[in-house]
């Protein structure tokens, strides 16, 4: 095969790729060293003026905390129930394995703003079916409100998020289990190995790698979720649930300091490069990419 | 030979579809939400001038309301933006600033045109000595009080600050004996990023307050008075507990359910109310006064001012066909098209003196109160940053001081200091 | 023994897992005057399937339904012919630049959807692409290829050389090669990530939203979002317009389930 016909095959990809990437990242850099207002347009250039303002926002800085915990909550939280999903279906019990895997996989299939918009009634104070149940069983006061609460607002749209994401950790771990090689218990039930150790010492290092491409794609996806938060909180109350995604559209939409919003949008793409290059870089310690 | 004959046919009736496109100038309009009343409404009115106007098409496309600036500012950037839209007055400052919208004071007969409407409310669209917009439908805030609630406990709507307290703490009780209040004297709006003030404001301009100075250069909202006003939400929220505590959560919807439900006796809200009501809680009933004033303004109750809004029908600066679409916003707002918001629930106010001046107006008790406010209401003032100014500033601070994050006091100042430096172009 | 008791737990979980799902559902069957009551029922009064009707007469729902198919299904196609091509180049051959052309596709995921919609949409404009399904089908394979590349490199590489070598022994040519001996042992993967796209678009709202105009090119999604108005909301025809929106999708997932598990098996996790 000619030596060109990798980059032939990858040129389709590529120029895909540079009409979502490329085109709209030149655009944002260009702008955010502008001073760009929605409505009145380019402006003049301010040099890093733009970055400068968005540090200097106490928003910016509240909206980074959440990003983080709810990427780290979220992506954590569905791992687990995920990985115990996977381990339950793992081990079959004939059809009524096969009925609940697809039921477990529902939240997923469910579009995102359809999920947020469930979860809301869901967690209204007043008329939601969670309410109702937790006042009954006297876990909370009568009339708590989840969402309008800015202790627990953030929290509750991790949770939805984990109910969106987890059936993908599930599937993508049942897959990884199935390909651990049957010897490799045999083996330890042969050496009187208890089916704990076996756990920690077979399941858990084989699904090393899986695990380190959710983690990756799971905190990549909730840094950029933005429909989630959008729809169930805006962002309030009173920005205890602002994160990253929405602020850039708050900038750019509701300010209309485009300048600001490509600074915000710039900042946090070099954050999640980042992030996957000191990620990558220690995965790389095991396997070849 | 069958076969010829079958392609001839489908081949000219694809021509005939093809060809059918006439020379009629196309005219776009996006509206913006709406009651789904409305929007039948506005869809048979643009048949209808369509029927009347031939060589005209307006082309109706409905949007959604919650996107409503994504999609104005991306059509804006790539020059695709409608000729007609729906938008609310005090958005008149911001894109009359920046040349969005057509002066249509610059039409021949907008003389004639002006005489339709109640002056202060054409008011409302002028910016900078240009007129950005035929009124559509008016909003004054008032307060609304369940009727089953007051009637039960033996009162009267409240007309003073002291009596909109005490109605709140009476009506704020538990009912069903398990010890826990479930049933609360005033709800506010909080979940809706910038809806907060508009509740806010109508207490700050009944008390004497103003947002910003005539000249548009200073905030005055930190004044003793619009403070008092502030004070009066944080008390009741912190010491008599009358105040919904889950409003920061609440939106429009969520208050329509409350108030339906009888969990809540009083909300801050407009024309739309009746109509929400009417869908959720069909023959349900609510009294219908203006905002209540401080207690030394009793005398005043009648003229001071609350806060007035409207959503109006600009036209897009760079349209293509400005006199077609002059044509059809008139016919939309015009006098015979505003006696349809009397006759029918569309969700506001009629803007035409020929319609709230008229006998079916006269009939509708509610009416009577929105008309009288309405004479008087005062608009948030025309600087481009006040929608800013409302939605980053005054609703933050205002709902940190209810929740007791911050004094009243020290929340406007912060506040009025953020403000000042947006007016000042400072941020 | 161990079925009797885990049968009804895995049951259980379910039921709970889909909690907010059978809400919806709930919400759906009721007049609006039902949808929010206190205490809140399961069952009201009046239930019935008046919303789904009523959700057709409210916007041109079957238009939109055809143009989510429309553009699913073809954005499925497009991603997974180009997709497969680069997981293809990525897996066989060793050339320069291949991490770095790796690590570009991985970080096409990372720029917020709110800084890229202005530039698309300029660009989709000027291209007279705006408002049409093509625009929309492009726009999402766009967004779906880092993905599913990712997702076929590592179908591909799980699939030993030896089989391709082996019928090129045999005599076949390179392009038969391929036919024959590889497609066959990488339809499970494919066919998963056929339905990862399909469902990718399908769900997608934001880009829709902006990028469509007019009833002839909008999605559901978008069309759920009309729901929610300025004063308040049609919550029981959104959920009903919620709950066969997601009936294709589940369907699909359904009837490919076996394949799907088993082709995440045979390599995804490279």
């Amino acid at each position: 095969m000619k030596r060109s016909t990798p980059y032939l095959l990858l040129a389709p990809a590529l120029l895909f790729t540079a009409f979502v990437l490329a085109y709209p990242l030149v655009q944002n850099i260009v702008n955010s060293f502008r001073e760009i207002s929605l409505i009145k347009g380019a402006g003049s250039w301010t040099g890093f003026g733009n970055y400068a303002n968005v540090f200097r926002d106490a928003l910016f800085w509240l909206s980074f905390r959440n990003t983080v915990v709810y990427a780290i909550v979220g992506t954590v939280l569905a791992l687990l129930i995920g990985l115990g999903f996977a381990l339950l279906l793992n081990d079959r019990i004939g059809k009524i394995t096969g009925i609940a895997g697809f039921l477990y996989t529902i939240p997923w299939v469910v579009s995102p703003v359809v999920a947020g918009f469930a979860w809301k009634w869901l967690l209204n104070d007043t008329f939601g079916i969670a309410n109702h149940w937790l006042v009954s069983a006297g876990i909370v006061k009568k009339g708590f409100s989840w969402l309008g609460n800015p202790q627990t607002a953030l929290l509750c749209v991790a949770v939805a998020r984990v109910w969106q994401f987890y059936p993908f950790a599930m599937v993508m771990f049942l897959a990884g289990l199935q390909t651990i090689p049957k010897e490799q218990y045999e083996a330890a039930a042969v050496d009187g190995t208890s089916p704990l150790r076996g756990f920690y010492h077979i399941t858990l290092p084989n699904l090393r790698s899986v695990t380190s491409v959710l983690v990756l794609l799971g905190v990549i996806w909730s840094f950029n979720d933005f429909n989630m938060v959008f729809v169930m909180t805006r962002g309030g109350p009173i920005n205890a649930s602002m994160v990253l995604p929405v602020l850039v559209r708050e900038y750019s939409f509701v300010h209309f300091d485009v300048g600001k919003g490509s600074a915000l949008s710039i900042l946090v793409f070099g954050l999640l490069i980042s992030l996957s290059f000191v990620y990558l870089k220690v995965l790389s310690r095991r396997e070849s990419l | 030979m069958n076969r010829m004959r079958v392609f001839i046919f489908l081949f000219s009736l694809a021509a005939l579809s093809c060809g059918r496109k006439d020379d009629a100038i196309e005219i776009q309009f996006w509206n913006f939400g709406g009651t789904p009343n409305f929007i039948e409404w506005v869809r048979n009115r643009v048949d209808m001038f369509n029927k009347t106007h031939p060589g005209v098409r307006v082309v109706i496309s409905d949007k959604s309301w919650n996107m409503i600036r994504e999609i104005l500012y991306a059509n804006y950037s790539a020059g695709t933006a409608p000729d007609i839209m729906t938008l609310h007055a005090n958005e008149a400052a911001d894109y009359g600033e920046a040349g969005f919208f057509y002066p249509i004071n610059t039409f021949p007969d907008f003389e004639q045109v002006k005489k339709w409407y109640q002056p202060n409310l054409l008011e409302s669209t002028r910016y900078k000595g240009n007129y950005y917009g035929l009124p559509g439908s008016a909003i004054a805030f008032v307060l609304v009080c369940n009727k089953d609630l007051f009637d039960a406990e033996g009162i009267t709507p409240p007309k003073t600050w002291s009596e909109f307290r005490e109605a709140a703490r009476r009506l704020t009780k538990g009912t069903d004996g398990d010890g826990s209040i479930d049933q609360y004297g005033l709800v506010l709006l909080g979940g809706d990023k910038g809806g907060f003030a508009y509740r806010l404001a109508p207490f700050i301009l009944k008390a004497g307050g103003r947002i910003l100075s005539d000249d548009l250069k200073t905030v005055t909202f930190n004044s003793p008075r619009a403070v008092a006003a502030l004070k009066l939400f944080t008390d009741m929220y912190q010491v008599d507990h009358s105040i919904t505590p889950g409003f920061l959560a609440y939106t429009m919807s969520e208050i329509g359910d409350l108030f339906c439900s009888n969990k809540v006796a009083m909300s801050i809200e407009g024309p739309w109310f009746k109509v929400m009501v009417e869908e959720k809680s069909p023959g349900k009933e609510f009294y219908t006064v203006p905002v209540p004033v401080p207690d030394d303004m009793l005398d005043q109750y009648d003229t001071a001012p609350t806060l007035q809004d409207m959503v109006m029908y600009p036209i897009n600066a760079h349209t293509k066909h400005p006199n077609e679409a002059w044509e059809f916003v008139k016919f939309l707002r015009n006098e015979e098209a505003d006696m349809s918001w009397v006759q029918k629930n569309l969700g506001g106010i009629a803007t035409t003196v020929h319609a709230l001046n008229s006998p079916e107006a006269a009939s509708r008790k509610d009416w009577l109160v929105y008309k009288n406010e309405l004479a008087h209401a005062l608009p948030w003032p025309p600087h481009p940053s006040i929608n800013a100014i409302a939605r980053n500033v005054i609703t933050p601070y205002g709902e940190k001081a209810i929740v007791g994050e911050l004094t009243p006091s020290v929340a406007m100042e912060q506040a009025a200091r953020e403000a000042q430096a947006i007016l000042e172009g400072r941020k | 023994m161990r079925q009797v008791v885990k049968a009804p737990v895995m049951i259980a979980l379910a039921l709970v897992v889909l909690v907010p799902f059978l809400w919806t559902v709930s919400t759906s069957l009721k007049p609006l005057p039902e949808v929010n009551k206190y205490p809140p029922e399961w069952i009201s009064p009046n239930m019935g399937l008046k919303p789904y009707g009523d959700m057709f007469f409210y916007l041109p729902f079957s238009r939109y339904a055809l143009n989510s198919m429309i553009v699913a299904s073809s954005a499925t196609v497009l991603t997974l012919l180009i997709g497969s091509l680069a997981g293809f180049a990525f897996a066989r051959f060793q050339f320069t630049g291949k991490r770095a052309l790796l690590l570009v596709f991985l970080l096409s995921q990372m720029l917020p959807g709110a800084s890229v919609i202005i530039p698309l949409f300029q660009l989709l404009s000027s291209t007279h692409l705006y408002d049409t399904h093509i625009g929309l089908i492009l726009t999402h394979t766009s967004i779906l290829l880092p993905f599913v590349i990712w997702l076929l490199y590592g179908f591909f590489t799980a699939i030993p050389r030896e089989v391709e070598d082996a019928a090129l022994i045999d005599g076949c040519s390179r392009l038969s090669a391929l036919r024959r001996a590889i497609l066959p042992l990488a339809l499970p993967g494919i066919g998963a990530t056929a339905l990862f796209a399909f469902l990718g678009s399908w769900n997608e709202f934001f880009f829709a939203l902006l990028l469509t105009n007019s009833d002839s090119a909008r999605t559901i999604p978008v069309g759920i979002g009309l729901f929610v108005g300025e004063y308040s909301d049609v919550w029981n025809q959104m959920s009903a317009a919620a709950v066969l929106f997601s009936i294709p999708p589940l369907l699909l997932f359904l009837l490919t389930r076996r394949t799907f598990v088993k082709g995440l098996a045979a390599g995804a996790l490279q």
